[in-house]
């Protein structure tokens, strides 16, 4: 595996910087509320290579999509926090103003947003939207930057792209927006995208579609993705990589193949329970993890997770544990006291066992 | 009567389809009361602006003659002659309501013209910006709300007089622009509020933030994103704004701080004798309550029809 050295040739050659494209250390968020600081993300780190996808899974509340706008730098500068470091290329953008952070936005950086519904201006022709950029970071003329607008419309497979530029979004479908909010991202040819549930707004099946239509343009122009989602099942087939989060904080990150197959922690464990399964009978109770997410006011002392977990212990209640790697997988770390396999988590399985045959 | 369950087996498919689109159709014509307030305004603004071209309109200034002798006096009723009477000096009423149409159009519309651009300006800026720009906005903006319109305008009118002998480079500003200005301070107020209002539930919009991640500046946001977004609700509320404007226009001639060539100046120089001559008051108060009648029925149809647009969004 080459790190750090992308062999796309489409992409500038002043970008081909060594080193991970995304550096994240200690990233704090925090909210100044009237209840107290809401700890939305509390001290998350990882690296993300260029070209490479990962997948930030969590359910609602856990800090997943505030994590992704503290990397944009998208949040309201009024009442906020911003702790850490947050590198990319190489440099440090923790710390910009908004100013400062416009010429990467969409020329380095681009997000694609939860519902395309919303997130489209009703008043403005659709190749008007896609060309709005390529004027602006790239100083296109008018013809050149709708001529580019016509062939990223042909790239996310929207059909008879001529006619759809002339057209106002009302007059698509769901899905049809989504893709064209995906080719708004695409224009400037950013090295990095943000993905924030970009299917959760659509139907099931306009969903495969959409993420395959990230996956082809990720892969022919060597993109960095970070996708943004609550559905292990999205991120399952378009990602390298998975972070969990709970509670805004990191609790378990792997390769995706890995998570599925040996992962440490019980909350991962209790997401995919809940996935429902083809094999079982119809109208079969969904596993649900019991409880709500944590108050991020006043986060619970030991373990976040600790009141919900079904294996709890002592020490997790007292303790909180650190992010720690697994012998086997330097590329593997999660954040439990017993996670799942060791003798302690076995030992908890049994003892529920026999409660619920005793009931 | 065909029923469109059960079509007539006699018609064709295309018979039945077309009849099916002419009952669309027919639900898309407009309610009555747009109907007639187009209708009014269209044949006002035609008859004032081709006034001067049209036989059958005499001048305002030229009296109405009846075998050489001027008809002064409140001497003729409505009728032929001069359809709507003659007033106190013989001056024909229906050519005097007619021609001053064209300053009271004026002044409605040069003072909403420069209100929306003014106070859509200050509402977008309080809007957007929010934090210390909003609060010295709206701070001016609610002061100009407390005092009573009318007052205002009353005060403004005769300041602007001082003003206008004090400062000799404001020599051009006749009558007609000091009602012009002092309304269209009127009308900065309200359309602000109404602008800040719909700029901050904007600027929180997705597509906002979608813009300013792809990298938008500032400016670009308020005049690409959100400009265009808050014109429904401008027209709206200029359309209502503009009766309310030329409504008090109509009140400030009537207690003579206003102009002589305006419907309000005409209803109170006649009003004394409103037993005797009625036609002399009665028509130029219908004139203004037909016109100011006309634009609200515009402006709650807009209003109504673009909240439909912004749900269906």
């Amino acid at each position: 595996m080459s790190i750090g050295s992308p062999s796309n040739v489409t992409q500038a050659a002043t970008r081909e910087i060594a080193g991970p494209l995304l550096e994240l250390t200690d990233v704090k968020t925090h909210f100044r509320t009237p209840r107290g600081l809401v700890r939305a993300v509390d001290g998350v780190s990882f690296t993300l290579e260029r070209g490479k996808a990962l997948g930030i899974v969590g359910e609602s509340g856990s800090g997943k999509t505030i994590l992704s706008r503290s990397i944009m730098g998208l949040l309201p500068t009024k009442g906020t926090e911003r702790h850490g470091s947050i590198k990319f290329a190489g440099a440090e953008i923790g710390n910009k103003t908004r100013k400062q952070m416009r010429g990467i936005w969409g020329k380095e950086m681009a997000m694609i947003f939860q519902d395309p519904m919303t997130s489209l201006n009703p008043l403005m022709k659709i190749g008007d939207q896609i060309a709005e950029p390529l004027k602006i970071h790239l100083g296109m003329s008018k013809d050149d930057a709708m001529a580019t607008a016509r062939r990223l419309l042909q790239d996310v497979r929207i059909p008879e792209p001529d006619r759809r530029l002339q057209q106002y979004p009302h007059e698509m479908s769901g899905g049809m927006r989504q893709r064209v909010m995906i080719a708004i991202a695409m224009a400037c040819g950013p090295t990095a995208l943000f993905a924030d549930e970009p299917t959760t707004a659509l139907d099931v099946t306009v969903q495969a579609q959409i993420l395959d239509v990230i996956a082809e343009q990720r892969r022919d122009r060597n993109m960095s993705l970070v996708l943004v989602t609550h559905d292990l099942g999205v991120v399952a087939g378009h990602t390298d990589e998975i972070a969990v989060m709970y509670g805004g904080k990191l609790v378990e990150k792997a390769p995706t193949r890995r998570l599925f197959a040996a992962m440490k922690m019980p909350y991962t464990e209790g997401l995919l329970a809940s996935i429902p399964k083809l094999e079982e009978a119809s109208h079969t109770r969904l596993n649900v993890i019991p409880g709500r997410p944590p108050d991020l006011v006043n986060p619970p002392k030991g373990c976040r997770f600790a009141p919900r977990c079904p294996y709890v212990s002592h020490k997790c209640l007292e303790e909180e544990p650190p992010l720690t790697v697994t012998p086997d997988d330097p590329a593997h770390s999660y954040a439990c006291w017993y996670p799942v396999g060791s003798p302690e988590y076995h030992e908890a399985k049994a003892r529920i066992a026999s409660s619920v045959e005793a009931n | 009567m065909t029923d469109v369950m059960t079509p007539d087996p006699t018609t064709t498919i295309d018979e039945q389809i077309d009849a099916r689109f002419k009952k669309v159709r027919r639900r898309r014509i407009p309610k009555f009361g747009v109907m007639f307030g187009m209708t009014f305004l269209t044949v006002l603004i035609f008859l004032t602006v081709f006034a001067d071209y049209l036989p059958f309109i005499r001048s305002p200034e030229a009296g109405v003659y009846v075998n050489g002798r001027l008809q002064s006096n409140y001497k003729l009723g409505p009728g032929y002659v001069a359809w709507w009477g003659t007033d106190g000096n013989g001056k024909d009423v229906f050519a005097k309501c007619i021609y001053f149409a064209r300053y009271t159009l004026l002044i409605g519309i040069s003072s909403t013209v420069i209100g929306l651009v003014v106070g859509g300006a200050l509402g977008m800026l309080a809007g957007y910006f929010r934090g210390k720009t909003d609060r010295v906005i709206s701070i001016l903006v609610d002061c100009l709300l407390a005092i009573p319109a009318l007052v205002l305008a009353i005060m403004l009118v005769s300041r602007l007089d001082d003003i206008k002998a004090e400062i000799p480079f404001l020599g051009w500003m006749s009558r007609l622009w000091q009602i012009i200005l002092t309304l269209s301070i009127l009308a900065v107020a309200p359309l602000a509020r109404i602008v800040r209002a719909q700029t901050m539930a904007l600027r929180e919009r997705e597509f906002v933030l979608a813009s300013r991640s792809m990298g938008a500046g500032n400016a670009r946001i308020v005049f690409r994103e959100i400009l265009p977004n808050l014109v429904p609700t401008m027209v709206t509320v200029a359309a209502t704004g503009l009766g309310i404007l030329i409504a008090a226009e109509g009140a400030l001639a009537f207690i003579g701080v206003g102009i002589d060539t305006s419907w309000g100046f005409m209803i109170n120089a006649n009003r004394a004798r409103l037993e005797k001559a009625w036609w002399a008051t009665v028509f130029p108060c219908m004139m203004l309550f037909l016109t100011v009648l006309s634009f609200n029925l515009i402006g709650d149809n807009l209003s109504r029809r673009f909240d439909v647009r912004e749900a269906s969004v």
